[in-house]
């Protein structure tokens, strides 16, 4: 995509203040944090427990009184597990394997992008060739294809995460230190003869990292929709310990039953959390764009 | 502005209107005499010979036929063949029917039957095998008239005509052998040509199958002038088929869906499946993956005691699997095959779980605590496959031993189960017969004679393998029978597996059917069909 | 400006991609499992039996023959032959296009209309209820996985209602050689909620560039100048405004319809549509590495080849744009 092309639809995506739904969002992503937090601590049940998860009960439609000497509340999926406890639960592996990933892709995503943007040259062609290669692709076919080549488990979905991700950050952060690299401050601290280390860390980095950073809060909500796919594809976490993706795919083969809760409610869990991380998202880089603040 | 939302509420009600026009009944336009069936088998190839998996015999039983029929209660009836009897301990001989004609007018002679096992033993070099094991053990193999062939064999081969209950006969074509190329190519090569009762039509792989009827058919006219298959994956999708009327039968319908569909007033038919699924351990090593003590640290293998596998059997709530995973289409397991079939035993009973009894045993076998596995399994392969994995980690959890699940694609599965990275697992095994089943899971592994080629867990009884010998030595019939069900009950004493369940194959079917004659085999074909009378 | 070197670079880069890609998915399929377990009954077959399969599909050399074996059979147009169906790669991912094509092109019909009409009138009206509400509603849409708007479309739609089918391909006609579903009614009938799962997000997505684009062109002295002269609002919008947003719109258009052929994986999967994202699940599942090669090479190649004349066609209406 071409710069000015890239600007016409950023422009199309920006939007007025959203008001109530933002503040809403904003609480509702606060306990969805708090709540996974928490998880132990408030989930009625361990589901990773075999010892508390009773077999006989499984299928049972919310409101079921179980021999845990709790109410299912959203019921039981179809081994037994109480489904306010999955969802909390699927809800902490979701939050991590996104934040994590998210986060790591930015680390290298902005050490590459500056890098590329300061050392220019082979450096920069070598980055930038792969960031090409990558973006030229969606994300979610570099996402499969790294977790088919990968295998399945947690870490290995966080790791294809972070391939599918980083280069985004890496585009991001060269453009911008590339402008900085142009300035004067640079050319003086070149002049007088600083490591260039300092230079990158000091002076490049901090300077670059802003419109990247930004961009973190969106990528975690594109994280936790991509590991929720991957998980439904069967391709994800391991089927004992499930996120919030596996839970409404465990659920799916039940929907044309008739037992919607199974998967309704992890789904509905899930499209909040989106949501949320989505508005929460665009508001943060909207707040911290520097050309909503003219200076 | 009124302007504008008349505008927009004008295309909005175009769409709605083009929408419902064009709906249409589903189903509608399909000529009422022909047969629709959404199946799970997916029709890889229409080379009868290329991979002797029900997924591809099912189908092609349509148009192709075998020897030997084996009937519902899994005895051995005319097909092809009217007579077959033992000439000497070494040699058999097939008497064929006569007046049978392939689809292409052909008669069908001795020579066809040579043609068809020169083929699989010499020519086809096909990535299946499955096929080549029936023929392995035959000498050679005559045809003296038209009507008979004559089969010399390298040793003793009592069940040998069970061998032609699989192996499905080709005609001669003018010179050489057919490709699996020229077959899969369909109209546009060598279209398959068989003496079933459906001639070929066309098909597309991994999708549909279109059939005729045969009129000439030997048996006499088939109930269907059209039969189409349509190859349908996800059990959701096909339930869904069925419920709204695309098809009039649907094969493999998830248990769990049973109900729902009896309320849109489908009719359901079942059996108990001619196989076993089953937990097996890994009885060679000393030291197995993922087997700690509650501390983490790895143990000795505890399965080679027997006193383990009996604690663990017992703690395994098979109720659960069967009422819940199952949803009650299928049979708690204590033997190979569901009590009943031929070979099996009176005497194996499912029991329930005694966890304080289990829990007693395993402290005798010195694991008062218990232990840590893993539990490892294929995903969707079978009904209830990876859900078991999970409700028997419940049930061992109750006498401490903590399972951790871990299903795998069951080509992912298989890969790391014969790379030795499993310690306990879940398995799948039918066959012809329960000798078939006995032999391959449970005798003393040994590729020469291909003994226990499912028998990954090395578990070796030479007073069970001599008792299984002389079993087999017998000619089929009561006496057979009677020492396979006690070899099954010596062995099962010792508990080399944990059998856990013979899941029911469930075939739903519309208005349009009569009834659906069900096969332990689990085949679905139009011949098990009785049309309605309309 | 040097056509040909921009030409060349794109295809330079576009054939780095593929090697690129066919090494990963080549060794990644590999690592996975053998797939002859796919293709043996193991419950019959002896140990011997599964020797003769591997050797049968190569799969006893090393990887890095059957690699180079690989690309010099690809070079030769030639992706080998499905383990599992036994038919040419190629050819097996060809006859699954059109079912694919076709719900990407009814879902992009529904999607450019709705999308492009519900963004003229939120920006005509800009700061309305009506436009909170497209607005709020995009967000949504967009914050949706596909997975889970297609089940939920199947709950609704299907289950609930009884209104659709929830699955499968419904009845084909046969047109250009091929088995088509839009030209039957039952076809179309089964088209409905998969398409709707791929036009949502695009809906969304449409609808919030082409009311960006409104506002700004109604503020254009010369938008305010038609009004003054006395133009309907009507006409000013369909003959002023919708043809000055209509590069970007059309833009994302073409990237989208791209981007639909890789979210038709999940769609497809969901609706049991036999097309190539099912097509590519499906063979991951089987380890059928020929077949898996075939389609990543095949999707790849239409997306870049999209993206590309996407870019041409952005630079030749929009003189602002060089191609650099």
């Amino acid at each position: 995509m071409k710069p000015a092309m890239k600007a016409d639809i950023l422009k199309g995506l920006k939007k007025p203040p959203l008001g109530p739904v933002l503040t809403a969002s904003k609480i509702l992503l606060a306990s969805y944090i708090l709540l996974a937090i928490a998880a132990p601590a408030i989930a009625p049940q361990n589901p990773y427990d075999p010892l508390q998860i009773y077999g006989w009960e499984a299928s049972s439609p919310p409101g079921t009184m179980g021999g845990g000497g709790f109410r299912y509340l959203l019921g039981t999926d179809g081994l037994g597990r109480d489904i306010v406890s999955t969802i909390l639960y699927g809800l902490r592996i979701s939050l991590m394997v996104s934040v994590t990933s998210a986060a790591i892709a930015a680390l290298i995503g902005l050490t590459a992008g500056v890098s590329a943007a300061y050392f220019g040259k082979w450096v920069d062609a070598a980055i930038m060739r792969l960031v090409d290669l990558q973006l030229s692709l969606p994300t979610i076919l570099i996402a499969l294809i790294a977790i088919v080549t990968l295998g399945p488990g947690i870490d290995r979905i966080i790791l294809a995460l972070i391939i599918a991700q980083w280069a985004t950050y890496a585009r991001i952060a060269r453009s911008v230190a590339l402008s900085e690299t142009n300035k004067s401050y640079i050319d003086a601290a070149r002049l007088m003869r600083l490591p260039t280390a300092r230079i990158i860390f000091r002076h490049l980095l901090p300077n670059s990292i802003a419109p990247a950073v930004t961009l973190i809060p969106i990528e975690v909500g594109h994280a936790v929709a991509l590991e929720a796919t991957l998980s439904f594809l069967g391709l994800g976490v391991p089927i004992d310990k499930p996120s919030l993706g596996s839970a409404v795919a465990n659920g799916f083969q039940y929907l044309l039953t008739g037992q919607y809760w199974i998967s309704l409610f992890p789904g509905l869990a899930l499209f909040g959390l989106i949501a949320s991380i989505n508005l929460v998202g665009e508001d943060v880089r909207r707040s911290l764009d520097p050309r909503n603040h003219p200076a | 502005m009124q302007i504008q939302s008349r505008f927009c509420s004008h295309r909005l009600a175009a769409l709605l209107i083009s929408l419902t026009f064009w709906s249409g009944l589903p189903g509608s336009g399909h000529a009422q005499e022909e047969l629709r069936i959404a199946t799970s088998y997916k029709l890889m190839t229409l080379d009868p010979h290329y991979a002797n998996l029900n997924e591809n015999t099912s189908l092609l039983s349509h148009i192709y036929e075998r020897l030997v029929y084996q009937d519902d209660r899994l005895d051995l009836k005319p097909g092809l063949a009217v007579s077959w009897r033992a000439v000497s301990d070494r040699q058999w001989e097939f008497k064929l029917r006569e007046n049978v004609r392939f689809h292409d007018g052909s008669p069908l002679t001795a020579d066809d039957v040579v043609y068809t096992i020169e083929r699989i033993r010499d020519f086809l070099k096909s990535p299946s095998g499955g096929f080549r094991s029936y023929v392995t053990g035959i000498e050679s193999v005559s045809a003296p008239d038209p009507l008979t062939v004559v089969i010399d064999t390298k040793g003793n081969i009592p069940n040998l005509p069970l061998s032609f209950s699989s192996i499905f006969v080709m005609n001669r074509p003018a010179q050489g052998f057919q490709t699996t190329e020229e077959l899969n190519a369909g109209r546009a090569g060598h279209p398959p040509v068989g003496t079933g009762p459906y001639t070929f039509e066309s098909w597309s792989s991994g999708e549909v199958l279109k059939l005729a009827r045969n009129d000439d058919y030997w048996g006499g006219r088939p109930g269907w002038p059209q039969v189409t298959f349509r190859v349908i994956e996800s059990p959701a999708a096909r339930v869904a088929a069925l419920s709204t009327g695309e098809v009039d039968l649907a094969d493999a319908i998830p248990a769990r869906d049973v109900a729902s569909l009896k309320q849109r007033g489908a009719r359901i038919a079942s059996v108990g499946a001619a196989r076993i699924n089953f937990l097996q351990f890994d009885v060679e090593r000393d030291r197995l993956p993922g087997v700690t003590d509650k501390s983490g640290e790895p143990i000795a293998n505890p399965f080679k005691d027997a006193l383990v596998r009996r604690a663990l059997a017992m703690a395994t709530d098979r109720g659960i699997l069967v009422d819940k995973i199952l949803s009650g289409y299928g049979t708690a397991a204590a033997q190979l095959f569901p009590g009943g079939l031929p070979g099996t035993s009176e005497t194996l009973q499912p029991e329930a779980p005694k966890y304080d009894e289990a829990k007693a045993l395993l402290a005798k076998a010195g694991f008062p605590d218990g232990f840590n596995l893993i539990l490892a399994g294929p995903a969707g392969r079978y009904p209830g496959d990876g859900e078991s994995l999970q409700a028997i980690a419940q049930s061992w959890a109750r006498i401490g031993v903590k399972a951790q699940p871990a299903a795998a694609p069951f080509s992912v599965f298989n890969t790391k189960r014969a790379a030795g990275d499993y310690a306990v697992w879940y398995g799948g095994a039918s066959g012809e017969a329960v000798d078939i089943i006995l032999h391959a899971l449970l005798a003393s592994p040994d590729p020469e004679s291909g003994n226990g080629a499912l028998n990954f867990g090395h578990y070796r009884n030479q007073a069970f393998d001599a008792m299984l010998a002389r079993a087999e030595s017998i000619q089929e019939g009561p006496e057979r029978n009677k020492a396979l069900a006690e070899a099954t009950e010596f062995v099962m004493a010792d508990q080399p597996i944990i059998p856990l369940y013979h899941f029911h194959h469930i075939v739903g079917y519309g208005p349009r059917v009569a009834s659906y004659a069900m096969h332990p085999r689990g085949w679905t074909t139009a011949m098990q069909t009785l049309a309605a009378t309309e | 400006m040097p056509l040909i070197s921009v030409v060349l670079g794109r295809l330079s880069q576009a054939f780095l991609l593929l090697i690129a890609m066919s090494l990963i998915g080549f060794i990644g399929v590999h690592s996975v499992g053998n797939p002859v377990f796919n293709v043996v009954n193991i419950e019959t077959a002896t140990p011997e039996d599964i020797r003769q399969a591997t050797i049968a599909l190569g799969l006893d050399q090393p990887i890095w023959r059957q690699y180079l074996l690989f690309i010099n059979n690809v070079v030769r147009g030639n992706f080998g032959t499905s383990y599992i169906y036994h038919l040419p790669a190629f050819a097996l991912v060809m006859s699954k296009l059109p079912a694919t094509l076709e719900l990407a092109c009814v879902a992009m019909l529904i999607a450019a209309p709705v999308g492009t009409g519900l963004g003229l009138l939120a920006g005509r009206r800009s700061g309305t209820i009506f436009d909170r509400t497209v607005l709020r509603s995009s967000v949504f849409a967009l914050s949706i996985p596909s997975f889970w708007l297609s089940m939920m479309l199947i709950l609704l739609g299907a289950i609930l209602t009884g209104w659709f089918p929830s699955g499968g391909r419904g009845t084909t006609a046969r047109f250009l050689g091929q088995e088509w579903s839009f030209l039957t009614g039952n076809g179309l009938w089964h088209m409905v909620l998969p398409a709707l799962a791929l036009a949502i997000p695009n809906v969304a997505l449409i609808a919030r560039l082409s009311r960006s684009g409104t506002i700004e062109v109604e503020n254009l002295d010369f938008t305010r100048f038609c009004r003054a002269k006395g133009l309907s609002s009507r006409r000013i919008l369909l003959r002023h405004t919708l043809p000055n947003i209509s590069v970007p719109i059309v833009t994302i258009i073409g990237l989208q319809f791209g981007g639909m052929l890789a979210f038709a994986v999940v769609v497809e999967s969901i609706f049991a549509w036999p097309g190539v994202g099912k097509l590519l699940i499906d063979s991951i599942q089987l380890l059928d590495r020929p077949v898996v090669m075939a389609t990543l090479t095949f999707i790849s190649v239409a997306f870049v080849a999209l993206n590309a004349l996407v870019d041409l066609f952005y630079a030749v209406l929009d003189p602002r744009v060089r191609l650099s």
